[in-house]
């Protein structure tokens, strides 16, 4: 008796649970975007992850945004001044801005924002770019605990329609920076009443972006509307957007084709070419701010020597690499910040614009140079993760070295924290490395190469330094742009690394959707999009 | 009866303990951290972060806090969600496993029972057949094979229903309940037609045919009974396995059920996540084995008395 009165109370609990909303998803007043796994946050000043900053600025809008194409546009500063020598940034609210629930919205709300995002007890990522990055006057100090006035940090509202930023250094990338990390304006009154859990609880969290937050299940999806106190209501027009989570690409895929998405997180890397031909229209691919480079480890002997290392460079055919072998349509790189920024004429390895046949016999000799050959082959190992893609490339380049030269390469994938740690920790010949740049400019990726005594690194140039240095005292873009240029030659001629390609972002959207474009800062913000 | 459940679940509850140790610094020897990166951010910053979780405390003091949490029922934050504690996130997905595994065991248990006790009593019958057919396809074709395909065939070419989600209510739960029930209907008609036939075969079968109990009666009440023993046995910790979410379904189906936390939490370092479920699952798994003993001293005298 007592076993069927459990299991009755366990059918009535089963039966009883309400799974799933009143609102069918194929409504078309709902734009459906796939953002691939869970967003880590949903609070503006924590959340660090690019595919929840797709919601983040669907929900916020910062004092600048970014367009489809990635160019900065206004946001809630309608107009903006720089001062000549580079360190200081006013921007000027649009009057009568007003946040969802009709109050009104107040430069102090920017400034707000910034001090609880370095505030210790918020413990966020983002504080790094308010002192290491971005350089804000006081930011380093109220983050270390030397200083704790909050009027000693060099964001100030000095009336309500104007938010003042003062830098250290002049940072010409300023605007592309607070694009690509929105600064959200923060509204007192609810997080002081709710705390941090106000940002994922749709009954009370205040936003100033076109859109609101309906709807957030965990795993599931995050449901939109627009939000009629946005400044620029009128021209959104897409009634409702609803991110979903669909972690596997070849559920997301099929989802996509029964209609379910119309814009997906990525394409399966072996559907790519089948989709190209049959439906070209619905395939979104452009370059990303990732590159991958495969860092050799300077603290082993044979890797000490240049001409090795430039060997094994060369060995790698980039093109078949990417168009045979991994099959990502990423595009083969020759430089490291090259690539991103049309603007920027940066240096590529030496040989870029040898045909590879050439490459490889200059590789063969580099290789016989160094006292390696068939009869005393070099053997190393490449640490890479067990993502597909960085499985396949391993795999491939492991291949280009034992054909080409004779290398006795061991490819081990690992899943992707060991990986990280396994950085640190050394133990690997060849690194398959990768790197996110913050903005598709040279400096954000040649500033992360500055030598450094951490343990995986182990570069030791001044050189580097004293022209990293040289071009960071330089407020004029284009100027700027020549000195990291030379700063960059340094690096690629020392061969630390082979870079290999660019890689892409991959969407499939639907043709019933208008307006998106690819861009490497890969926003396109749902207000900017249309439905049929 | 009582004493019994009060000692199987003092057992389970050490059990537990022992779960709960073993599990916590095991999971520290991994390597990586939940805040691991690609990228360095300063020192301090990290220092912030990493005090917020009280992750620079000495060990001992962070397994303390760990079980103090426990005994208050506060399962921690997660280090991965930064918006949610791990009771909120079990609490949100929890109902999508349950309701999916229920249901999944249900079908198992009803079509798997009746197609093992078809193929026992028409042995090499059609029907036998088609239930060793059955079992063998269930066994042998893994979920991830068929989850995708019955995508294929039933949301995209016929278009009965999503492919996955969970928003489109009883809609949405066809296609993972019908894939998760599959091997299950498969092992429990194996396992049920086998223990069927054997039973026929016993003496207390045959006196009861003997004493005059009709054909019927003899196998519905006796000897199904004693076949039955095996399935219970099977159901119970199949039950725990299955209501606590199939990982391979969750992520197939996009279902934002626990399973999937599972394995991302552990592959996030997600150290109070990782606890979390696997004390959930820990949990589940003695009650539904106590349940399993229970119901087996009800199906059969010579258990009870003994637990």
């Amino acid at each position: 008796m007592k076993g069927l009165r459990t299991g009755l109370g366990l059918l009535a609990l089963v039966l009883g649970l309400g799974v799933g909303s009143a609102r069918p998803v194929l409504a078309d007043d709902t734009l459906d975007r796939g953002i691939g796994s869970e967003w880590s946050s949903l609070d503006p000043q924590v959340n660090f992850d690019a595919a929840a900053g797709w919601i983040q600025m669907d929900v916020y809008e910062g004092l600048i945004s970014f367009d489809g194409t990635g160019k900065v546009i206004p946001g809630a500063a309608e107009k903006w001044d720089v001062s000549s020598d580079g360190l200081t940034y006013t921007f000027h609210l649009r009057d009568g801005l007003k946040w969802s629930n009709g109050d009104a919205l107040v430069a102090q709300d920017f400034v707000n924002s910034v001090l609880r995002t370095i505030n210790k007890d918020t413990a966020s990522d983002k504080g790094y770019y308010f002192s290491s990055v971005m350089q804000v006057k006081g930011a380093k100090a109220l983050i270390d605990g030397t200083a704790t006035d909050p009027a000693t940090l060099g964001v100030t509202a000095p009336d309500a329609r104007t938010v003042v930023i003062q830098l250290l250094a002049p940072q010409p990338e300023m605007l592309q920076l607070m694009g690509a990390f929105q600064i959200a304006p923060l509204h007192g009154p609810s997080f002081k009443q709710y705390g941090a859990g106000v940002f994922i609880d749709p009954a009370h969290v205040v936003s100033n972006g076109a859109y609101i937050i309906k709807e957030v299940v965990p795993q599931s999806h995050v449901l939109l509307a627009r939000n009629p106190n946005y400044w620029d209501a009128a021209h959104v027009k897409i009634p409702f957007v609803k991110y979903h989570v669909t972690e596997d690409v070849a559920t997301e895929l099929k989802r996509f084709q029964a209609g379910e998405i119309d814009v997906t997180y990525d394409i399966p890397l072996n559907q790519i070419a089948a989709l190209k031909a049959s439906d070209p229209a619905e395939v979104q691919i452009g370059p990303s701010t990732e590159v991958i480079y495969y860092s050799f480890n300077l603290t082993h002997e044979a890797l000490k020597n240049i001409d090795l290392r430039r060997a094994l460079s060369l060995a790698i055919d980039r093109d078949t690499l990417e168009s045979k072998i991994v099959k990502g349509e990423g595009i083969p790189d020759y430089s490291f910040a090259g690539g991103f920024d049309a603007n920027y004429h940066g240096p590529q390895i030496a040989e870029a614009t040898m045909s590879q046949a050439d490459r490889e016999a200059l590789a063969k000799q580099l290789y016989a140079k160094a006292g390696y050959g068939p009869d005393k082959p070099l053997k190393l190992n490449i640490i890479a993760t067990v993502a597909e893609d960085a499985k396949r490339r391993a795999e491939g380049v492991a291949l280009m070295w034992k054909k080409v030269l004779g290398v006795e390469t061991d490819v081990q994938p690992m899943e992707r924290k060991a990986w990280l740690d396994a950085f640190y920790a050394g133990g690997w010949d060849v690194f398959s490395d990768d790197l996110v740049g913050d903005y598709p400019g040279p400096e954000t990726f040649l500033a992360y190469m500055r030598p450094s005594t951490e343990p995986g690194y182990n570069w030791v140039k001044p050189e580097y330094n004293a022209a990293m240095d040289a071009a960071a005292k330089i407020a004029d873009l284009p100027t700027r742009y020549e000195a990291l240029a030379k700063a960059e030659k340094i690096l690629l001629d020392d061969y630390i690394f082979a870079p290999l390609e660019i890689v892409p972002n991959r969407h499939l959207v639907k043709t019933t959707v208008h307006g998106w474009s690819n861009s490497a800062a890969g926003y396109n913000n749902s207000q900017f999009l249309s439905l049929d | 009866m009582l004493r019994f459940i009060g000692r199987r679940l003092w057992e389970g509850a050490l059990t537990l303990a022992a779960l709960v140790t073993l599990t916590f610094f095991v999971m520290r020897l991994a390597p990586g951290g939940p805040f691991s990166r690609d990228r360095k951010i300063s020192p301090e910053i990290l220092d912030h972060i990493k005090a917020a979780f009280h992750l620079d405390e000495p060990m001992w003091a962070q397994f303390g806090r760990y079980v103090w949490g426990l005994l208050h029922l506060d399962f921690g934050p997660s280090l991965r969600f930064r918006d949610y504690s791990v009771g909120e996130l079990i609490a949100a997905g929890l109902p999508y496993s349950l309701t999916i595994g229920f249901w999944a065991i249900v079908i198992a248990a009803l079509v798997g029972i009746g197609l093992g006790l078809a193929g026992a009593l028409r042995r090499n019958s059609g029907v036998d057949y088609l239930a060793g057919t059955v079992g063998v396809v269930g066994i042998a074709v893994p979920i991830f094979v068929i989850g995708p395909l019955a995508q294929v065939v039933f949301a995209l070419k016929l278009g009965w229903v999503p492919v996955g989600g969970s928003d489109q209510g009883w809609r949405s739960l066809v296609l993972p309940v019908v894939v998760l029930s599959l091997p299950n209907i498969a092992y429990i008609s194996r396992l049920t037609r086998g223990s069927m036939i054997e039973v026929l075969r016993e003496n207390y079968v045959r006196t009861a045919r003997a004493k005059g109990i009709g054909a019927r009666r003899t196998l519905m009440v006796h000897a199904l009974k004693g076949a039955l023993l095996p399935v219970v046995a099977y159901l119970g910790p199949a039950t725990a396995g299955v209501i606590t979410g199939s990982i391979l379904i969750e992520t197939i189906f996009a279902v934002p059920g626990i399973g999937r936390h599972f394995v991302d939490a552990a592959l996030n370092r997600d150290y109070p996540l990782v606890m979390g479920i696997t004390l959930l699952y820990g949990g589940l798994l003695i009650v539904f084995n106590i349940l399993t003993d229970l119901v087996r001293g009800g199906l059969d005298p010579r258990l009870r008395g003994h637990g």
